[in-house]
């Protein structure tokens, strides 16, 4: 089994997921994400890592994608419709359905940065989406004819899911980011004791026990309520879907209990889209959702309207909905500049924001921002971060690995400080490896494989004759000949083996010289050796033929003196290989000697 | 470096080498890296650190850290090599003694730190960046550096491991370029003394007994001789080459594969290429003793060069051919037809045995696939594939991949039990059908082809993605019938398009959306080749594929609704616009398809079928319909209406471009000269033709979409909307009156480019517009348009929005800054996900 991550830099670096992994012949990639901090090819995994020699579509088995963040499908397309895979991709149906969204949104931004060349075009995001073959959560889905896969709920986003990879006896489980405690829309993950040779487990927090999501929740709406009340204007720079969407839900069900007028726009006129899929997706959604989704639909918002360009200009409270998330380009800072000079606004970010983008200098606490044409930028609005991402903490992790109960686990995705002392912790608790490589870096872990052979009936009959009947706890050696063929084992009797394969038999005999110390004439020597035998095997057949020899069974034995020393005598053992157990024996009792009483 | 930078710089690097500093993103330290790696090429490199002694100090300052981080030591280390590649300022930072505390012995080579694998990663590439004079050569190799090198070589990770033998490349190449005088011989031993060390070590490396090793040194030989062409190549290639021969033989070594890389290399290479005898006999043995698979790269890297010996040709393409020639000699014993190969010259036993394997079967296969596609793409094809046996050979590999050819052969029959629905090879063999419709032949047998073409159209069991590949090859290969024509009667074209047809309207209904799409694209592909056909434009109007596709445009996925928008409006072609159109009833009613556009154009919840429906229009316009359905100037100004107000940036974007064509065609029609965006050359006058196209683009509301766009939020629509303004301009002003016209006139006087800026950002240009008495301005008046025209620096505004859209946060003094601002600020933020 060999893990190989494709991330950025040769460090632990958070920013991508794009994982190899090679199982029983079989590889797998999971993930194939983009690092959105880079406008060049940076932004990519460098799939010349993957095979140096041959075309992908040749070497990999299949692409699996956990989730639709673009940091985990953002180079999807530039991988199948560019770089040339053109390989089975699975991944599940809201996935499917939102993935094209996101990329879409993306490549806005791209395009908008002058980062297009060599950048995926809206038709290839379709040709590859098109590629993508939608699972069904716990549906096993047969890749070939080894290669299977199952799905399980991740919770995190509308439909995260983890993945089991099995060939034959050997399986792998990716686990994608993941949420083990349920928030407003979605449920916690959970998975089979599906016992896996390893877990491959995200750490984004993997030291953090954080602090209830209700805390965070009951803080945002307390911020965009005084903001309101004060008559300011909320902006929220979001990505099409997911977050905004569980933000949605927060703020329309306190507008509803509170009573308030003031409106709430969502900018790209995606609110329909996005009750389609939750609509569509209602599993995938928590309990709560899904048991009151009859008399009320949680994604059929009242009181949140599509936002006009001219809307930005009204007076009065509002709270906006804007993409991009980062204020990159776009409505959202378009909007951000109109509201950022005046104090009692405020812009909410609910995510991360990388480097080049006004979003993160304005979390990095800067005030006086550098626009276009040399002009100064003040702000003057609050600037406030509320995280809302969901991923798995320690805890959290720690509850999936005793619910897999995996032979090993691997941590990805997180700081290498942080992962250390999660690494030990769980090398204390469950007395398994724990490896957390770096990206670029190969870990190989060795299995144990139990190969399931077919018994041919004859051979089976043959030993039940003799008197042995299977027993689960009492397992017994079975001789016969092992064909392996066409990826099948069989172990069928000699006789039928050398029928099927049309060979002649060969007899192998083994032999060994034993040196005696005795000065007799030889044929006493044999003698000596006849009754020294006759009395320790009383349970088998011991002659003494004519000729002088001994025979036990198919055990042959001679005795010559030596040529030079004429009181040793030479004695020659021979067997066949199947009294190999018994001529061993008999060789070691000559070793011993012969005893003295005898004579 | 600018003033501001200068003076940022200090506290950043300041900042950097304080420990109790939160690390700064790995983002921010790699761009700060570009940005030295172009300041060094822009200006000498020592001037830069005297200027700014603080980058040495910050070099003194991690060196003096008990524990520094892994990534700000990789940091240093790579700063110091983009510094260190000017002779001069490796000279001064030797001085300083920081080179060798770096990269010597005593630097974080020896220390725990080197466990980490960005600080190996960060010394690589410092040594990679240096590595530009001899004093930084000579530095390297007296102080041990080579053998870390090598030993990086088999780095545990991937990334490190492949900079280090790109390094030992790169060195041996400068090492051997730079100090060498005279041209070498095999037995001189008056090599460079670096070359030297690096060739003692690849030999001892070939000569050991240890396999990664030997793997590592073939490794380093083909990325040499794949980026270094120099004659001393081949003298280096002559000591090693017996040693390299042996391991095609060697079986414990497992070389093969490499070797096949190395050889391909090799023959790449005007080096090798030109001699004589021994090396292309080693090309030629490899391709005889290699397992097919492991030869597959190396036949077809063969089979593309220009430059090769007949006879190795051959050896490489009967190593592409044989498995397809296998299957056509186990799908028919005797031979029906001739085969690929002749058989005097094969000996399939080994690809026998292969094809006969189920593990082995499916992927020989699908790789001879790959590369037979590979060649069959290049337009000169250095050597003459026997094209229609091929073709019987794939229709084989398609017949036994759906189970329509279980022939009496043992293997034959063996095969097609291993075959069937593999969607693996059914992909690769469609791949290749398509592309060889381009070198048909005359003995083309097309009407089996279009059978086996059509049972995969027809089964249920076809896969979406095999189904889209079929739809791709079977229209390629129709596109192609016409012209094949002579060996084929119209009848039977028109039974095979019927067919076809009858397929196509039950894939139209399929439940999956996948399938309705590439049904849809398939349709359109059909009509884009074979409009003017009259066999397929009756067949087509006889079947009930557009009512199926008019009902399509209503499909619940909106990327099938796009794509029944872009074949319905092919279908006007035919249907609506065809100068002897078939249509006899009133069935295709222009208006009704129109109006129906119209509608999805406003009313459409999603981008894709709005953005197909603009393309459309414009793709109608350009091609001169529009004036068959109603006046096209109402029909521009309508549709401009619509899109001016849409969500999405890119149907915006295409109702400028529906703009565009439009006032090209107008200004033409109204006899400007050929090119409409020409400059006037005659005096400024408002002649009548002017005054009228510019009262058709005034009545049409084109300037007030076209003003609105330059203050558009993203950023593409604005820079077209400036581009099409920018043309118009020309048109109505002549070069030299404007620039009269723009310094007399009142532009100056608080009209320039702030102010509009300040307008557009302020996006209220209707507001404070110059021309406009009152508050509103008339969009409709021919006479304040042509004002606003010449008022509007639209130059600078151009090259403002040339520039990217974030060119003010990614500038170097902005990147700064950010580092700044994060100096203590808590960590949260940076775990988290997008």
């Amino acid at each position: 089994l060999v893990f190989f991550s494709l991330g950025p830099g040769a460090g632990q670096d958070v920013g991508r997921s794009c994982i190899l992994v090679s199982i029983a012949g079989k590889n797998v990639m999971l993930d194939c994400g983009m690092h959105m901090g880079y406008n060049d090819d940076r932004r990519f995994p460098d799939f010349s890592y993957i095979t140096q020699n041959g075309r992908l579509t040749d070497f990999l088995d299949c692409v699996i994608i956990s989730h639709f963040h673009l940091d985990h499908c953002g180079a999807l397309p530039y991988f199948s419709e560019m770089v040339g895979y053109d390989g089975p991709i699975y991944m599940t149906h809201p996935t499917k359905a939102i993935c094209p969204i996101l990329l879409e949104d993306y490549r806005k931004i791209t395009v908008d940065k002058k980062g297009e060349t060599n950048f995926f075009t809206s038709q290839m995001i379709k040709d590859c989406m098109k590629k993508v073959v939608a699972v069904h959560l716990h549906q096993t889905v047969q890749v070939d004819e080894e290669l299977e896969i199952k799905a399980y709920y991740a919770g995190h986003v509308l439909g995260a899911a983890m993945f089991q990879i099995k060939v034959g006896c050997e399986s792998v489980v990716y686990t994608g980011d993941y949420n083990m405690t349920p928030d407003r829309h979605l449920g916690a993950a959970w998975i089979d004791k599906c016992r896996p040779d390893l877990l491959i487990s995200e750490s984004t927090y993997a030291t953090t026990i954080r602090d209830s999501k209700r805390c965070r929740e009951r803080d945002f709406l307390k911020k965009v309520h005084e903001t309101v009340e004060r008559g300011g204007k909320v902006l929220i720079p979001v990505f099409a879907l997911g977050r905004a969407q569980e933000l949605c839900i927060l703020l329309e069900t306190f507008w509803e209990r509170m009573n308030l007028k003031a409106p709430i726009y969502f900018s790209t006129g995606l609110t329909e889209k996005a009750n389609h899929y939750y609509k569509l997706f209602i599993t995938w959604t928590n309990q709560k959702i899904r048991k009151t989704f009859v008399q009320r639909n949680m994604f059929e918002f009242k009181h949140i309207k599509a936002f006009d360009r001219a809307f930005a200009d009204n007076p009065g409270p509002m709270v906006v909905f804007a993409t991009p998330g980062m204020l990159h380009a776009g409505q959202s800072l378009q909007i951000f500049r109109k509201w950022a000079g005046n104090e009692k606004n405020m812009v909410i970010m609910p995510g991360y924001c990388v480097q080049g983008t006004v979003g993160h200098k304005i979390l990095s606490g800067q005030r006086k921002l550098e626009m276009e044409g040399r002009q100064i930028l003040e702000v003057k609005m609050q600037v406030e971060y509320m995280s809302f991402s969901a991923h798995a903490d320690a805890k959290g992790i720690m509850q999936l690995i005793r619910q897999a109960e995996p032979q090993n686990v691997l941590l990805v995705h997180g700081e290498a400080k942080k992962m250390e002392f999660l690494k030990q912790k769980i090398e204390q608790e469950f007395h398994v490896n724990c490896y957390m490589p770096a990206n670029g870096e190969t870990t190989t872990i060795f299995t144990n494989p139990s190969i399931p052979v077919d018994i041919s009936l004859g051979l089976l009959k043959r030993e039940t004759a003799i008197g042995l009947l299977p027993d689960v706890k009492k397992p017994k050696l079975m001789h016969g000949t092992l064909i392996m063929k066409d990826n099948s084992f069989r172990l069928v009797s000699p006789e039928q083996a050398l029928k099927e394969l049309g060979l002649a038999e060969h007899q192998l005999r083994f032999t060994c010289r034993v040196h005696i110390q005795d000065p007799r004439k030889e044929h006493e020597t044999v003698l000596r050796v006849y009754n020294h035998l006759k009395a320790v095997l009383r349970d088998y057949s011991v002659q003494h033929l004519p000729d002088g020899s001994i025979t036990v069974e198919s055990i042959l034995i001679q005795a010559t003196a030596h040529s030079e020393d004429q009181g040793t005598k030479v004695l020659l053992v021979s067997w066949t290989y199947q009294d190999e157990e018994l001529g061993s024996y008999l060789t070691s009792l000559l070793k011993k000697g012969l005893p003295q009483s005898t004579s | 470096m600018t003033r501001e930078c200068g003076l940022l710089l200090p506290r950043v690097c300041a900042a950097l080498a304080d420990p109790r500093q939160p690390g700064s993103d790995d983002t921010c330290l790699e761009k700060l890296l570009d940005w030295f790696g172009d300041l060094s090429e822009a200006e000498p490199t020592l001037k830069l650190v005297q200027d700014n002694p603080c980058l040495t100090e910050l070099i003194t300052s991690v060196l003096a850290l008990p524990e520094p981080s892994p990534s700000i030591l990789s940091f240093t280390l790579r700063l110091a090599g983009i510094l260190a590649a000017s002779e001069n300022c490796f000279q001064h930072l030797q001085q300083e003694k920081l080179l060798v505390r770096l990269f010597g012995e005593d630097g974080p080579l020896n220390s725990a730190l080197w466990e980490d694998a960005s600080v190996r990663s960060g010394w690589v590439e410092g040594v990679r960046s240096m590595m530009r004079h001899q004093p930084a050569l000579h530095f390297l190799c007296s102080g041990g550096g080579i053998d870390v090198i090598f030993t990086l070589q088999g780095d545990p990770s991937l990334f490190v491991a492949s900079a280090a033998s790109r390094l030992l490349v790169h060195m041996l190449a400068f090492s051997l370029e730079s100090e060498m005088t005279k041209p070498l011989s095999v037995k001189d031993c008056d090599w460079p003394v670096c070359a030297q060390m690096i060739i003692k070590r690849i030999e001892d490396s070939l000569q050991s007994s240890s396999v990664s090793r030997i793997k590592q040194s073939l490794k380093l030989l083909t990325n040499l001789f794949g980026s270094c062409h120099a004659p001393w190549t081949e003298v280096l290639w002559l000591g090693v080459a017996k040693q390299v021969e042996s391991f095609l033989m060697e079986e414990s070594v497992q070389a093969q594969p490499m070797l096949a890389d190395l050889l391909l290399n090799m023959a790449r290479s005007p080096v090798f290429c030109d001699t004589e005898g021994s090396f292309w006999a080693l090309v030629t043995s490899a391709l005889e003793h290699l397992t097919p698979v492991q030869a597959g790269p190396l036949a077809v890297g063969i089979l593309r060069l220009h430059k090769c010996p007949q006879d190795v040709r051959i050896q490489a393409l009967t190593v592409l051919l044989q498995p397809m020639d296998c299957i056509l000699r186990a799908a028919s014993q005797p031979l029906e037809y001739a085969g690929l190969l002749d058989e005097s010259v094969t000996d399939p036993a080994t690809v026998e045995s292969l094809l006969s394997s189920k593990s082995s079967c499916a992927s020989l296969l699908c790789q001879t696939l790959g590369h037979l596609e590979e060649l069959l793409s290049l337009i000169h094809l250095p050597v003459d594939l026997p094209c229609t046996s091929l073709l019987r050979s794939l229709m084989t590999i398609l017949q036994f991949c759906n189970g329509l050819l279980i022939p009496a052969s043992p293997l034959g029959s063996k095969i097609s039990q291993i075959l069937i629905g593999c969607f693996r090879l059914q992909r690769s063999a469609l791949d290749v059908l398509a592309v060889l419709s381009e070198r048909k032949g005359c003995e083309t047998p097309v009407e089996s082809l279009f059978d086996i073409l059509l049972t995969y159209l027809e089964s249920p069991n076809t896969s979406p993605t095999v189904l889209k590949k079929s739809f791709q090859a079977t229209s390629k290969w129709l596109v192609c019938l016409p012209e094949m024509s002579c060996f084929y009667s119209q009848w039977q074209t028109k039974k095979i398009l019927q067919d076809i047809f009858v397929v196509l309207q039950k894939r139209l209904c399929s439940p999956s959306w996948e399938v309705r799409d590439s049904s849809l694209e398939f349709l359109t592909m059909l009509i884009k080749g074979l409009r003017d056909q009259d066999e397929f434009r009756q067949t087509l109007l006889s079947s009930e594929v557009p009512r199926l596709t008019e009902d399509l445009l209503e499909d619940p996925e909106s990327y099938v609704r796009a794509s029944a928008v872009t074949a319905a409006g092919h279908l006007t072609f035919i249907t609506c616009f065809a100068p002897q159109s078939p249509v006899i009833e009133n069935q295709y009613n222009k208006e009704n398809t129109v109006a129906k556009l119209q509608e999805i154009l406003s009313t459409d919840p999603e981008g894709f079928p709005r953005r197909a429906v603009i393309s459309i229009f414009t793709k109608w316009l350009r091609q001169g319909y529009t004036g068959l359905l109603q006046d096209t100037e109402q029909f521009v100004s309508r549709v401009i209406q619509i899109a001016e107000s849409d969500l999405d940036w890119e149907v915006r974007l295409g109702g400028l471009e529906l703009v565009e064509v439009f006032c090209v065609q107008t200004l033409c029609r109204l006899g400007r000269p050929k090119c409409p965006y020409a400059p006037f050359s005659s005096a400024f006058t408002s002649s009548v033709r002017q005054n009228e196209s510019l009262q058709i683009f005034c009545r049409a509301k084109l300037f007030g979409f076209l003003f609105c766009s330059l203050c558009d939020c993203d950023r593409p629509v604005g820079q077209r909307a400036c581009d099409i303004l920018l043309a118009l301009r020309s048109s109505f002003y002549p070069s030299n009156t404007l620039k009269d016209f723009q310094e007399t006139g009142d532009s100056s006087a608080g009209h320039g480019i702030a102010w509009l800026q300040r307008t557009l950002r302020q996006g209220s240009l209707a507001q404070s517009f110059p021309t406009g008495s009152g508050n509103e301005v008339d969009f409709q008046d021919p006479e304040s348009m042509l004002l606003a025209l010449g008022t509007i620096d639209l130059e600078e505004l151009h090259d403002d929005l040339n520039k990217s859209s974030d060119h003010v946060e990614k500038s170097p003094q902005s990147l700064l800054q950010d580092i700044l601002a994060t100096v203590g600020t808590v960590e949260e933020n940076e775990a988290d996900c997008y």
